[in-house]
């Protein structure tokens, strides 16, 4: 039962962290096509 | 040149949680007392130290915005960046503090949550972050910079607290691992190494965050800046 909590633990601690990552490639993203639009 | 750097310095972080994770997961041993659930702690704790460097990156460059906000306001703005990106980064760390620790306590406490002395201050630590993320997100300009930055500066109040709350308090949460009972702390060598691998490891991708959020929010001031111009020169 304890492995369960702790694979629960792991998977939710990485899709935080890579989530937040994800969201910061797609704000960049946004950003260049912004600079992109401005020139 | 910058990309390459940057990719290097992204692969080497990457390898660094690897090797941390395989510290945790099978050269650590299993808590006799909790199991499998105990390697959370390698997670779980880490987590909770860095959001402390996190929350004063932002209590420091707040202080720096009221500071700079009439004599530099280009500092200013530069600290101003910092202190977002700190604040950020220090939420998304205590969050995953928030939801690690309940999946732990369920095990080995039998309950997910109790309104202990540390639970509470960490939930409110969070909370206040969560608020000025908020403030910053609702309002814009040079008032709502000074605004956010006195909302940290007064947050801030709450990390010691919290940090103090399993130390002064009896409270449900584990006493200290380290600086605390003298009885306490992992005695095994290989859970302390595990231990500094995960602390080291996520440190360093908590600074990549940190690095990669503060370009992004400077390249959002120059965007806001050259609208703002282009605006002025259509009048």
């Amino acid at each position: 039962m304890g492995h369960s909590f702790m694979v629960a633990a792991y998977c939710f601690t990485w899709g935080i962290q890579l989530g937040y990552l994800a969201w910061m490639a797609v704000k960049w993203q946004a950003q260049k096509a912004k600079l992109g639009g401005q020139r | 040149m910058k990309k390459l750097l940057f990719a290097v310095i992204a692969i080497g972080v990457m390898a660094l949680m690897a090797w941390g994770f395989y510290q945790a997961m099978y050269v650590a041993p299993d808590d006799a007392a909790q199991g499998p659930a105990g390697r959370i702690f390698y997670y779980h704790v880490p987590h909770g130290m860095l959001c402390y460097l996190f929350f004063s990156i932002n209590f420091v460059a707040s202080v720096l915005v009221l500071v700079w906000r009439r004599s530099n306001p280009a500092r200013a703005l530069a600290a101003d960046a910092w202190a977002l990106s700190g604040a950020q980064v220090g939420v998304v760390f205590c969050t995953v503090v928030l939801i690690t620790g309940p999946i732990w306590a369920r095990p080995v406490w039998g309950i997910w949550w109790t309104w202990d002395a540390r639970l509470t201050t960490t939930l409110v630590l969070w909370l206040i972050y969560v608020s000025y993320l908020l403030v910053r997100s609702f309002a814009a300009g040079s008032e709502m910079q000074t605004l956010a930055a006195v909302l940290a500066v007064f947050g801030a109040l709450d990390m010691p607290i919290n940090y103090l709350a399993n130390r002064l308090w009896r409270t449900q949460h584990p006493s200290p691992v380290f600086g605390g009972d003298p009885d306490a702390g992992l005695k095994d060598p290989r859970m302390l190494h595990a231990f500094g691998w995960n602390v080291l490891a996520w440190g360093l991708w908590g600074l990549l965050l940190l690095a990669i959020r503060i370009l992004l929010e400077r390249r959002q001031q120059r965007i806001d800046g050259s609208e703002g111009d282009a605006a002025l020169a259509a009048d």
